[in-house]
């Protein structure tokens, strides 16, 4: 152990560590890392520390944080200690999402037709029916290739024990996989000394196979299908990725006021007049999609665009509705609709979870709300929730009442001590930061991962909290051939 | 190319065009009036609210300042936010412009565009005031610098066509209502428009050079006339020189270049109405002699001008930013205008916070 490392403590009596196992040794695929950053001095990093900030800056790397005047914009945070995962691990990994999706879109194609699991009683027909991204609208439309999930991104967690879980989905229009490819990019720049003596497996062509799986979708028959980004616009705070993957993948970034339906065909609105839309990658939500449809009041979408795509003149990656199935509810029913739909029994373990639907589940939570993580069904980026151990008894008080109001909207599950990993305060000093991975599951004729994903690290000190919402940064996450 | 995105382009460039043009028309204002030898003279209304007259709205002026002079009307075109046109309006505009279309430009002109707005927000009045010409060389050096990264690095694609446009179009209108200017200030007493007598004492001379030198044309005008400051000489030289690139005939042609180049039109042969009208304005203006201009009348020669490029912007917008379907076509033209071109039109601030997954 050399330097840097030196005055590292990996509490592992407390939490798994990526880097160090229980005797305090380097894990064998990170042998090499510790040793390179054992030559690194404090001045070192410093250094590379700017390279990385000027690159981020040049990049326009920034996300916005709401709640305060105006949305300010900040870099996101970047943690210069990559994570590794060999390549085993994620071979696993890979295995677990994909029966994961695959099976999550048999249960999205289900109830949106014959809805038979409903039937058979596997998963209650009021958590489903009943739930806000439930579109009823769209039973009995079908997606191109049947395919509603295109682009997810699950989020994985390790437990004390180094398993990996899984602790949510998300089928809507998950964000951050421009940070992942962002990263990886700053990382070369800052240390190009780290990446030779690792094969680590390349995940630039991330754009490449996003744009080959919405043309795959494509209702059309021409041999260039004419694929765009929606956005919200500029002052969404994931407007970076928008225009990132936009230029990318060499297509148009557009807003809902650049496109244009007529005769429930989708058109862009160009200075050549109107040109012919085939697949929208929309990074709008469901509601916001079409006044005529959804919300009335929403700026944001196009005017008759639901119509069209009923009509099978455009696809939407991801579909419309895909949101009922990545409710925190469904969630624990997920094993459940594995075994259901594929027969096999899951790979990837689920968080045990308490629905405070189930009267004996909701006494349980009522009475544990000290140590549990309550969670609001269908909110996302760490809005809506209570952290048990980290709360007031105000707090949990509030709590409980807003549980009992309304059992339907809320689960809960153990607080689980994520697993840690190495990582600098102010360039400083090293200390243990709790992680988690999203790898982003593409699916269009078939799915497939890049293999990564974007690690998520709680930099500030003991929070568990990884969302870019609530303070978190990132990592660069490689997959290694060992 | 997106015809929003093509529009941001047009009014960014437009928007910093027209800022810098006010500086110089407060520029020349204030260097007239120290040619006049009498300190007291710089505050007398007759040589400020021609500079309202020809840019703006007098009424919405009188409403809020209780009279012109050089402290209000200063406010007014500078610092003012409820004068669409002020300098930090502009800014202001072509800033929310540019933001809008951040990831088709390049972040240096983002950067730029940025400076100058905060730039602007850190400028008191009273600093103004105090050193006019700093600060009026300050924005139009800013303004040169937008347009010289633009030039450099920006691909010459439609989307610089546009640009191009936008530049020009405002240019010449501008430089319609800088003569436009000098003429009020030699005819102070509104409605007797003395139409065939340009006065030509040796003052006025003065003021003239002061008109060359806010256009950055003095030394430019030299080459061409030598020392004969002359008004019909000067007239002719902004109005009709080829070759001066803050002449009216000059902007009009590079204007119509640009349009050319987006249209496939050519001389002779229009491809649509913003073509046929701007061919037809320099068709008009090659065969124009100052003679004629005074003919017509300065101020009603330089106002059909004002109101011809008004015409080709409207064509401009119908033809590639307003695009929409005839079978939806609405009766009302103001109604086809999804976008006001300014900053409007855009996505409601609170909506597009969605939440992230």
């Amino acid at each position: 152990m050399i330097s840097l490392f030196e005055r590292y403590d990996a509490s592992s009596d407390r939490f798994f560590d990526e880097v160090l196992t229980a005797e305090g040794n380097p894990r064998g695929h990170y042998d090499k890392m510790v040793h390179r950053f054992g030559q690194f001095s404090l001045d070192d990093i410093r250094t590379r520390r700017q390279i990385v900030n000027i690159f981020f800056r040049n990049q326009g790397i920034t996300f916005t944080v709401y709640g305060k005047d105006e949305g300010i914009e900040r870099i996101f945070p970047f943690d210069l200690i990559p994570r590794i995962i060999p390549s085993h691990e994620w071979a696993n990994i890979e295995r677990g999402l994909i029966q994961r999706i695959v099976a999550l879109n048999a249960f999205l194609s289900d109830i949106y037709s014959s809805q038979k699991i409903l039937k058979d009683r596997i998963v209650p027909a009021e958590l489903v029916l009943g739930s806000k991204h439930f579109k009823r609208e769209f039973v009995g439309v079908r997606p191109p290739l049947g395919v509603y999930i295109h682009v997810t991104g699950s989020d994985i967690i390790r437990d004390r024990d180094g398993r990996y879980l899984v602790l949510e989905d998300n089928l809507r229009t998950p964000s951050g996989v421009s940070y992942m490819l962002q990263n990886r990019q700053a990382l070369k720049r800052a240390f190009p000394v780290l990446f030779d003596r690792y094969k680590v497996r390349p995940i630039d062509n991330y754009p490449q196979e996003l744009l080959r799986t919405l043309q795959e979708i494509s209702p059309s028959s021409r041999p260039e299908p004419n694929v765009v980004v929606l956005t919200p616009g500029i002052y969404n705070s994931a407007y970076f990725e928008h225009s990132f993957l936009a230029r990318q993948m060499g297509v148009e970034l557009t807003e809902g006021r650049d496109l244009v339906v007529n005769n429930n065909k989708v058109y862009t609105r160009t200075t050549r007049g109107l040109q012919r839309v085939d697949v929208i990658y929309r990074r709008v939500d469901d509601d916001f999609l079409d006044p005529l449809v959804f919300r009335a009041d929403s700026k944001l979408g196009v005017a008759g665009l639901i119509n069209a795509y009923r009509k099978g003149n455009v696809a939407l990656a991801n579909a419309i509705g895909t949101g009922v199935a990545d409710d925190k509810v469904i969630y624990s029913f997920v094993p459940k609709i594995i075994r259901y739909y594929l027969g096999e029994e899951p790979i990837l373990d689920n968080v045990e979870t308490w629905l405070a639907s189930n009267p004996k589940e909701m006494k349980y939570i009522l009475e544990n709300l000290d140590t549990l993580v309550v969670k609001a069904a269908n909110e996302s980026g760490g809005y809506g929730m209570l952290v048990g151990p980290e709360s007031t008894q105000e707090e949990r008080e509030r709590f409980a009442e807003k549980i009992v109001a309304n059992p339907r909207n809320y689960i809960a599950q153990p607080t689980i001590s994520l697993s840690r990993h190495p990582s600098f305060f102010n360039d400083a000093e090293l200390g243990g930061c709790h992680i988690d991975l999203r790898p982003y599951v593409l699916y269009g004729n078939s799915p497939t991962i890049v293999p990564g994903g974007l690690t998520r690290v709680a930099l500030k000190r003991g929070s568990l909290v990884v969302n870019s919402s609530q303070g978190g940064g990132s990592k660069d996450t490689w997959v290694i051939d060992e | 190319m997106l015809s929003r995105v093509a529009e941001s382009l047009f009014w960014m460039s437009r928007y910093v065009e027209r800022a810098e043009n006010t500086a110089r028309f407060l520029e020349v204002n204030f260097n007239l009036l120290l040619d006049l030898n009498d300190i007291t003279a710089i505050d007398h209304p007759n040589y400020w609210s021609p500079l309202i007259r020809v840019t703006g709205d007098p009424l919405n002026f009188t409403d809020r300042y209780p009279e012109y002079n050089a402290h209000t009307v200063t406010d007014y075109l500078v610092f003012d936010r409820q004068n669409s046109n002020s300098i930090i309006s502009s800014i202001g505009m072509a800033r929310e412009n540019a933001r809008s279309i951040i990831d088709s430009i390049s972040s240096e002109m983002w950067e730029q565009i940025n400076n100058l707005y905060h730039f602007l927000q850190s400028v008191s009045p009273q600093q103004v005031h105090n050193d006019p010409f700093s600060f009026y060389r300050e924005i139009k050096n800013a303004s040169h610098l937008f347009q010289g990264i633009t030039d450099n690095i920006f691909s010459r694609t439609e989307g610089w066509e546009f640009i191009q446009i936008g530049k020009y179009l405002e240019r010449a209108d501008n430089t319609a209502r800088l003569i436009d200017v000098k003429y009020h200030m030699l005819m102070p007493k509104v409605g007797q428009e003395r139409e065939h007598d340009p006065v030509h004492d040796s003052f006025d001379t003065i003021q003239w050079m002061a008109v060359l030198k806010s256009c950055s044309a003095l030394e430019a005008f030299r080459k061409v006339y030598l020392s004969k400051i002359d008004p019909d000489n000067i007239l002719w030289f902004l109005v009709l020189d080829r070759t001066f690139p803050r002449s009216i005939a000059f902007s009009i042609c590079a204007a119509q270049e640009a349009l050319w180049r987006i249209s496939g039109s050519s001389r002779h042969r229009y491809a649509n109405n913003a073509d046929r009208l701007i061919g037809k304005m320099e068709a008009e203006l090659i065969y124009t002699t100052v003679e004629d201009m005074y003919r017509k009348g300065l101020h009603r020669f330089l106002e059909e001008i004002e109101q011809g490029l008004n015409r080709i912007g409207e064509q401009v917008h119908l033809l590639y930013f307003a695009y929409h379907t005839p079978k939806i076509e609405p009766n009302d033209v103001s109604e086809a205008l999804p976008f006001t071109g300014i900053a409007g039109g855009r996505a409601n601030w609170s909506q597009s916070q969605q939440q992230q997954q």
